[in-house]
Formats: structure tokens, sequence, C-alpha cells
């Protein structure tokens, strides 16, 4: 330990290739970084996406899996509809503790008088029940601040009122008691029709697809969309959640014509599995960069080892043994891994909402939230890595540097 | 440890060899030297390229092993010695100065000097570098970086550095080889007064008969064999 401060003053004969080299590092340990952190992040923001959703289990159309666990989170588009006899069939169930049925359609928005590229022109409308809705999702709360006062739930019978999520209110500046106006072709209808809604409540914010989804009565929804009969979603609670609970009720059920059993936890699944290939392509292209950067790292040692042989010969003829030469590059090594691992650590850092944005542009399959999560855990183990890839790396020029003999360095070097 | 004995003999070699294979053909770089250098006597070893200075310069000083012969270097038998037990013998007793400078840029003056503690893990005490540096005439740029010394000044911080663990026996190889003649003087002037005032041992190779004239004894090699060795009657 008393050549670190030796080895440090060496990293700056070269400041440049010093600096390459970490930069090399600090590239490849940030794309770790933000991968594991995606990872991370991701899975959380799923699990909170998901389980905010409020119910366990939900009955929906047969069609793709994906399209059923992006409809949950997103909307989705090509909706495929349940009759309202399922809905009546299955709240028999005598193993179902809550359920709400959903009506999902998605509406053209109408003159939000902001002009943004990047924003969606469509708007996900959600016809729930809402005291059945609102029992499954007790945290969904009317917003009181200023511009929300005096909002409140819709009645099931009203017609013309939503309630907007908090993101809806804030993206198209509205308040409780404007006009909100979408436009909605009517099933079995070519010519859309523009509708005025008065919007009667904004909810507060709760980190969840809820944010953006535009809240109306389940009656009226259907009325709009011209679908008096159907439904999107019916979502339940079960009396006794658990694996065996949810097959046995997926069994009973999957009699039904054209409908699926869909438990969370597969959603979740289903999410995830969505990424994993995205994820393990850009793994492979962090671990290609790390095996790159170490390659350069050993490069760049072993080039300032040959630089230095007449040194390392005087240092051997001044009283430097073996384990001395070896530990003196060994930690030079170490240091320019390390200073790479902080580096990338911090590029990571402040690099995450760029990240976030690139992420959520690629893939369709978003939540919301925050998508990227760089916890503690992974600097940590960054930093851990990085200190091992500086372990293997010195190894080699160490070795070299000190197996110099130094009769023939100092002639080298000469 | 006791480096000298009672006549401060310092090194002692009997019939040194040392051979090189070159193919077929073996070399012999040293065939059968005999040496001894004793404490406050300045040897200079003179000889044409390819004598033998460079290979008995480097036995002398332990970074070589010889492949026959006797040699005794502060009172221990170096032959058949490894690598990491000459490194012991070389700790503290011998100083070595080269053609080459070979100061480590980033390191100031003083930090140079102070070099060979490190390795041989003793404490640094400032003011004993800035004695040394006094007595090499550049205590004044004890803070300064190599870049910004002359070449005569480096070779001065290389002794210093050579110095600094009370060697007892400066081994120098060519010191002037990269100075001019002004500065290869004031380098041989030091030298007898390091032998005059710390009673050091110094062994110097030269090409230069002039300056290897100011020794006590002249040794001159030839073929690997001392053709010629002189006291020097002036000094």
């Amino acid at each position: 330990m008393r050549f670190i401060a030796f080895a440090f003053k060496n990293l700056f004969r070269r400041p440049v290739r010093t600096g390459l080299t970490v930069l090399a590092i600090a590239l490849a340990v940030a794309v770790a970084v933000s991968l594991i952190g995606f990872n991370i992040g991701y899975r959380r923001s799923i699990d909170v996406s998901i389980d905010k959703l409020g119910f366990q289990v939900m009955i929906m159309a047969k069609g793709c899996p994906y399209e059923a666990a992006t409809m949950m989170l997103k909307g989705g588009t090509g909706l495929l509809y349940l009759p309202d006899s399922t809905y009546e069939e299955v709240r028999k169930d005598p193993d179902i503790s809550a359920i709400t049925p959903i009506f999902v359609g998605v509406a053209e928005k109408e003159a939000s008088g902001i002009s943004d590229e990047s924003g969606s022109s469509f708007a996900i409308i959600s016809g729930i029940e809402t005291a059945s809705f609102r029992d499954m999702k007790p945290w969904l709360t009317i917003s009181q601040s200023a511009g929300h006062q005096g909002g409140r739930w819709f009645s099931d019978d009203s017609t013309g009122e939503v309630v907007l999520g908090f993101e809806v209110a804030e993206y198209e500046q509205r308040k409780v008691g404007d006009s909100y106006f979408v436009t909605i072709t009517p099933n079995g209808q070519v010519e859309p029709v523009m509708t005025e809604l008065k919007v009667v409540g904004i909810l507060e914010r709760t980190g969840t697809q809820d944010d953006g989804t535009v809240f109306m009565p389940i009656k009226e929804a259907r009325r709009l969309f011209n679908r008096p009969t159907e439904l999107t979603i019916v979502g339940f609670k079960l009396k006794n959640f658990s694996g065996l609970a949810l097959r046995q009720f997926e069994q009973r059920w999957a009699k039904l014509p054209e409908v699926q059993v869909v438990g969370l936890q597969q959603v979740k699944t289903t999410l995830v599995s969505l990424v994993e290939t995205a994820q393990t392509m850009i793994a492979s292209v962090a671990v290609v960069a790390i095996i790159v950067a170490v390659i350069g790292v050993i490069n760049s040692i072993l080039m300032s080892v040959f630089e230095r042989t007449g040194e390392i010969g005087i240092m051997k003829a001044i009283g430097a043994t073996r384990s001395d030469i070896f530990q003196i590059i060994w930690l030079e090594t170490m240091a320019i891994c390390l200073s790479g691992g902080l580096a990338g650590v911090l590029l990571a850092l402040s690099g995450t909402s760029l990240v976030e944005k690139a992420i959520q542009s690629l893939i369709d399959f978003g939540t919301k939230g925050t998508m990227v999560a760089i916890t503690p855990q992974v600097m940590l183990a960054a930093l851990v890595g990085s200190a091992v890839i500086g372990c293997f790396a010195g190894l080699y020029p160490a070795w070299r540097a000190a197996s110099m003999r130094p009769v023939e360095a100092i002639r080298e070097g000469e | 440890m006791n480096t000298e004995n009672n006549n401060g003999l310092l090194i002692k070699a009997r019939g040194l060899k040392k051979h090189y294979r070159r193919g077929i053909e073996t070399i012999k770089a040293l065939d059968g030297v005999d040496l001894e250098i004793r404490a406050g006597e300045m040897v200079s070893i003179l000889g044409p390229s390819g004598s033998g200075k460079t290979t008995l310069i480097n036995l002398l000083s332990c970074l070589d092993a010889p492949d026959g012969g006797e040699l005794e270097v502060g009172g221990r038998q170096v032959a058949g010695l490894s690598e990491e037990e000459l490194v012991g013998i070389r700790q503290g007793v011998l100083g070595y100065v080269f053609q080459k400078f070979h100061l480590l840029p980033t390191l100031t003056v003083a930090e140079n000097v102070e070099l060979p503690l490190m390795f041989l893990q003793r404490p640094v005490d400032r003011e004993k570098t800035l004695a040394v540096l006094r007595l090499v005439d550049l205590e004044n740029r004890a803070g300064h970086l190599p870049r910004e010394l002359s070449g005569g000044q480096m070779q001065r911080v290389a002794i210093a550095r050579a110095l600094i663990a009370d060697t007892k026996v400066l081994i120098a190889d060519e010191p002037t080889g990269n100075l001019d003649k002004a500065n290869g003087e004031a380098v041989f002037a030091l030298f007898r007064q390091l032998v005059a005032e710390k009673n050091l041992a110094i062994v110097v190779t030269t090409h230069n008969l002039a300056l290897g004239a100011l020794a006590d004894r002249i040794i001159t090699l030839e073929d690997g064999r001392i053709l010629e060795e002189k006291i020097n009657p002036r000094v």
C-alpha cells in the first residue's frame, strides 16, 4: 500500500492515454450500470403498475397475450370485447370477493390547443362502475388542489361527465368545470362524432397508467362507442388468493368461449419477457464493451511498462523487489479501472433521464414512473466489478514488469 | 550488517568469470578478474568497447551473477544467490549511477532522491534529503521537476538518489556519457569530494581517459581480463 501515491503519479505521465483508457472503462461501466438499472427499474415499475391495477385476476377476450398485458397498462389498440353476459355469469362465482367491469375505448383528442409532435393524439377512455372500481382502488382520490377544487366522482347514471387522470389534466391544461372534447367513431359507423365532455374531477397523481386515463361512467362509455352490451375487462379479487385458487378459477371459466383468464403475475411475466430479448442484446453489447475496455487497459499498461523498461531496471537496482514492481504496476491498473468505474457510475447517473427517454421511445411496453433505477447496490457492484476487472487486467503487465532482469532492463533503457 | 572488514574492504573478487553463449560460440566477457574495492577510494575502469567494463560493473553491483570465481560484497558471498537475495545485498550497500539518468518525470527532485527509501521501507526524512541534495549542490532545486533541470543537474540528482540510503559503494557506469566536458568534470569532482568527505568507495567506468585518470586506482580491461592496474600518484 506504500506505493499507492507513487502509482497514481505514474499515471499522469501520459495523461491523454490514461484519460482515454479511463474513458473506455467508464463508457463500458456506464452501459452496464444503465442496463442493470433499467432491469431493476423496469421490473419495479411493472410491479407498481400492476399492483396498482387493484385486482388480482382479470377476464378478457381471447387474443394476443402481449396485447392483453399492454392493454392493461396503456390501453392498447385493436381492442377485443366480451359480452355483458360473461360478467353476469362470472360474478356469481363464490370465490370472488370483489369484481369490477371495465370498458376501454380509444378516442381522438380534440382542440387541446397544444402542438406537440411527441404527444399522443389519442385518449384512453375507461368506462367504470364507480363504486366497485373505487373499492378495487381505494388509493384513487379526487384532487382538491388549485384548479381542482370542487372535484368529485360522477354518478353511474350521469352523462357527459369525466374524471381526468392527473397527467391528462396537466397535459391538456384542464381544470374542474372545463370542457374536454373527444372524437369517437361509434361501433358500426364510419363517421366520427365529436363529443363535448365536462371535467367534474381530477385525480391525484398515482404514478400508474391511471394518470393518463379519462374515466367516465361505463354506461356512458358504452353508449358513446355504441357497444351497449360489451365489456373490455372484468377485474377480480379472490377471497383466498393463491396460485392454486387462481388455477382452479381459470379452469372453471376457461369453459366460456372467447374468454381468457389472466393472473396479474402472468401479466408481469409477460411484460418482463417482452424486454428480455432487448436486454440480452444490450447486455451482450455491454459485455463486449467491457472486454474491449479491459483489452485496452492491458494494452495501455503494457505499453507503459515497455516504455519504462529502463526505469524499472533502475528501480530494481536501487532496491525494488519483484513484489514491489508487481504492486506498482498492478496498482496503476487498479487505479485506472476504479477511476473508470467511478466515472462510469457518474456517467450513468447523469445520463439516466436520457436513457429513459431512449428506452421509452424504443419500447412500446413502457410503464409509468422511473424506468432506470440505479440503486446504491448497483453502484457498489459497479465499483467492485471495476476493481475485479483491474485485478485481472493488471496481472499480466505486472508480471511482465516484475520478471524483467535489472541488467537487461537497464540496457534496454539506455 | 557489517559491510566492511578490518581493512575497509567492501568488495572482493577472485577469478571472476562471466560467459555468454552466442549461437555455438562462447563469449568470455570476463575471464578471471581479481579485484578489491575499499572504503575511501575511487577506482576507474577503462578499456575499449567489448573489453568487459559493463559486465564487471554489473557483477560488482550484484545486478548479475557470475558464472565462476568468488565475489564478496559487503561481507556476503554473491555466487549462487537468487535475484531476490541479490536485492537484499544491494539494498543499502550499493548505489548506482548510469549513463541515462532515469529520473521519474512526475516526481520532484526530492521525491526522486527519496525513491530508494520507499523500496527499503525506511522513513523519509526531508532534512536528510536536503542534506544529500546540498552535497550535490542542488538543495535549492528540491521542489523542481526533472524537466526543469539541465543534464548535469539531472546526473547530480541521480548521484544524490544513489547516496540517500547510506550507501557504502557508489557504482557508476559511464556517468558522463550524456554530459558535456564541463559537466563531466563537475561529476568527477563531486566523486572526489564524496570519497574524501564521506569515505565512500566509488567504482566508475568511462571512455574518457582524462576523467578516468582522476581516480585513485585505474584499471584497464581488455578481452575480459585486467590488462593493467595503476595507482594514481597525483591523487
